[in-house]
């Protein structure tokens, strides 16, 4: 199956800062991908910069084929999108944000659209600014849905939203998922949510990818191994070791496993999603930590 | 798109339309009792009896001056329309593009189907046609209003000169193409009209008080100064005079005089004389020059307003959101 979403070395810089660099990665089609990482970790770069609304300051991007930059008439009317806090034209009634949609889109679902609003009870007359906002976003989504995309991109499409609005919004985009095998990269700074909904897992910190893959395997491939406190070099050189933490009598190490592991003096556990995440987010964290302490007793953090 | 914008701006339409009726209304009845004034108190008649340019100082003088005098204040309101339609490009142009930034619905609107090029275009097509139609509009209104008033004081008249012709129509597209630009520019809406009011002066004062009177070289004539009084030639009403006074002993124009010893001991000649003025001059821009320095005028404005309007598509081609 081909890329939905293809990146080379993307980098995005603005004054001195890097909010995105050296981003390469793949994202197949079919897939319902998570793109996690704390705020300013630059999801919301990597997206814009997906869509086209951003100039990459290097690398590149293709987006169903094409670049979003340069061949927009090829990418636009495949692509939707759900910009941070899903703006809309707040003096706007529900109706009339769905004749833009009709207007501005050949392949425009009108039915599709009028049938969703009607199963979530949003009426048509009521002008966006009124709408709460779970219904904003949940119009937000049905517009971008009803152009019939091939890829869905949505950023922090559940920041704003209580967790009943939350759990309304992921059937909504579930079931056009099921419907259509659309292709959906939504980020979030937190993943308990996505684990229900998400097959694909992309995991970035500090503006660089840490971590792309199938969500099953990478479940899989990540193990805790508890043990009496021992020297790592031995078993970093099969597995990454991720994240590690040392008592006086006991190691406990985050790894992910390039096989399996034979050493009987390590417990093997499994270890959960979040867990996995933090375990990346703290690397770059811990990398300064070290840095600025290299003395530390009792835990020390090795890359 | 074209549904669109308009839904966007269909206030804005609303109120242009309800200014531009307005001021219809008062164009209408103060325009319509100075025609019938015109031609009640003969002056009108006079007029057409004899012709000449310097109505002033023809017979029909003093009709004429009783007449610039109860309705030449009216011309301030003219001034005033002829500000509000800036104005109304300003206040329609600035937001048209700073909003969407503002209320981040860029981001909505061009993650439709159609390019962000087309997206603009057609805000740019609707800010031309708009700026057209009620520059146009009052270009109309004004040109009939100020009939009865021309012969008397005239188009060239620095302030009759901004509505008597294409000049009004290119400074209102100017204001809306500004507007744009700066909304673009800065995203922010009130900061772009201030911005952008700022910029419409730093056009036009220099413009109309630096560049206008030299579009082409002034008229000057010059006569002794023995034959003190008025200019041996007869200056037409319409006639746009740049200054008068005298050309001094190194040639140079002067409006002021600077003379030792006047009423004492000298007659004023003979004061002049010692103190070195060589001739009286007078330097004016024929009536007839008119259209020609409309024309001028009007480029300069249009010129400004595509450069602002290409620089405002530069801007969103290549800025990020």
């Amino acid at each position: 199956m081909s890329n939905a979403l293809e990146t080379a070395h993307l980098s995005k810089r603005y004054g001195r800062t890097w909010a995105l660099q050296d981003c390469t990665l793949a994202l197949p089609a079919g897939r319902v991908a998570a793109l996690v990482g704390p705020n300013g970790a630059g999801k919301t770069t990597l997206l814009n910069l997906s869509v086209g609304i951003l100039e990459p300051t290097a690398g590149s991007v293709q987006v169903l084929g094409s670049s979003p930059l340069k061949q927009p008439t090829k990418t636009l009317p495949r692509l939707g999108f759900v910009a941070q806090d899903h703006p809309l034209y707040q003096d706007f009634t529900v109706a009339d944000l769905l004749t833009l949609g009709r207007k501005l889109n050949p392949g425009f679902d009108d039915q599709l659209a009028r049938a969703r609003m009607q199963k979530l009870g949003i009426p048509l007359d009521r002008r966006a600014g009124k709408l709460s906002g779970g219904q904003q976003a949940q119009v937000a989504l049905v517009l971008a849905l009803a152009k019939r995309p091939e890829l869905l991109l949505l950023d922090e499409p559940l920041a704003s939203l209580d967790p009943l609005a939350r759990r309304e919004f992921l059937r909504t985009l579930l079931d056009a998922t099921v419907e259509t095998g659309l292709t959906v990269l939504l980020s979030s700074h937190i993943i308990g949510d996505l684990e229900r909904v998400c097959d694909y897992l992309i995991i970035l910190s500090a503006s660089q990818v840490q971590l792309v893959g199938d969500l099953q395997e990478i479940g899989q491939t990540h193990k805790r191994l508890i043990g009496p406190r021992q020297n790592v070099d031995a078993i970093a050189h099969v597995h990454t070791v991720i994240e590690q933490s040392q008592t006086e009598r006991q190691t406990t190490l985050l790894v992910r496993a390039n096989g399996p592991i034979f050493d009987p003096s390590w417990e093997v556990q499994g270890v959960s999603l979040e867990d996995i995440m933090l375990a990346y987010l703290g690397r770059q964290a811990g990398e300064q930590l070290a840095a600025s302490s290299s003395a530390h007793k009792g835990m020390e953090v090795v890359q | 798109m074209i549904w669109l914008t308009w839904r966007q701006n269909r206030i804005e339409g609303f109120v242009i339309l309800g200014a531009l009726v307005l001021s219809s209304i008062f164009l209408l009845i103060t325009g319509l009792q100075m025609t019938q004034d015109f031609q009640q108190s003969g002056l009108s008649a006079c007029l057409a009896h004899h012709p000449g340019p310097n109505v002033q100082g023809s017979i029909c003088g003093p009709l004429a001056t009783a007449f610039a005098n109860q309705y030449g204040s009216l011309i301030l309101f003219a001034v005033v329309l002829m500000l509000l339609s800036s104005l109304l490009g300003v206040m329609v142009g600035a937001p048209l593009v700073a909003r969407e930034f503002e209320q981040r619905t860029t981001q909505l609107v061009w993650l439709q189907s159609i390019t962000r090029t087309r997206w603009l275009s057609v805000k740019v097509a609707l800010v031309l046609l708009t700026g057209l139609l009620v520059g146009g509009a009052l270009l109309v209104e004004l040109s009939w209003w100020y009939r009865p008033l021309s012969p008397l004081i005239g188009p060239l008249n620095p302030v009759a000169f901004d509505f008597s012709g294409p000049v009004l129509v290119a400074a209102t597209v100017m204001a809306f193409g500004l507007g744009m630009f700066a909304g673009t520019l800065t995203r922010r809406t009130v900061f772009a009209i201030f911005l952008t009011l700022a910029l419409l002066l730093a056009i036009r004062l220099p413009v109309e008080f630096g560049l206008r009177p030299n579009y082409e070289p002034p008229v000057t004539i010059t006569w002794p100064l023995a034959q003190l009084g008025p200019p041996p030639v007869t200056v037409g009403s319409q006639d746009w005079i740049l200054g008068e006074g005298f050309i001094d002993a190194h040639g140079n124009q002067t409006p002021n005089l600077n003379c030792h010893g006047l009423g004492e001991t000298l007659t004023p000649l003979q004061c002049l004389q010692a103190s070195g003025y060589r001739a009286n001059y007078l330097s004016y821009q024929p009536a007839d020059r008119f259209w020609t320095f409309q024309w001028i005028e009007t480029s300069i404005y249009a010129g400004i307003a595509l450069l602002a309007l290409a620089a405002t598509f530069w801007l969103v081609r290549r800025r990020r959101v």
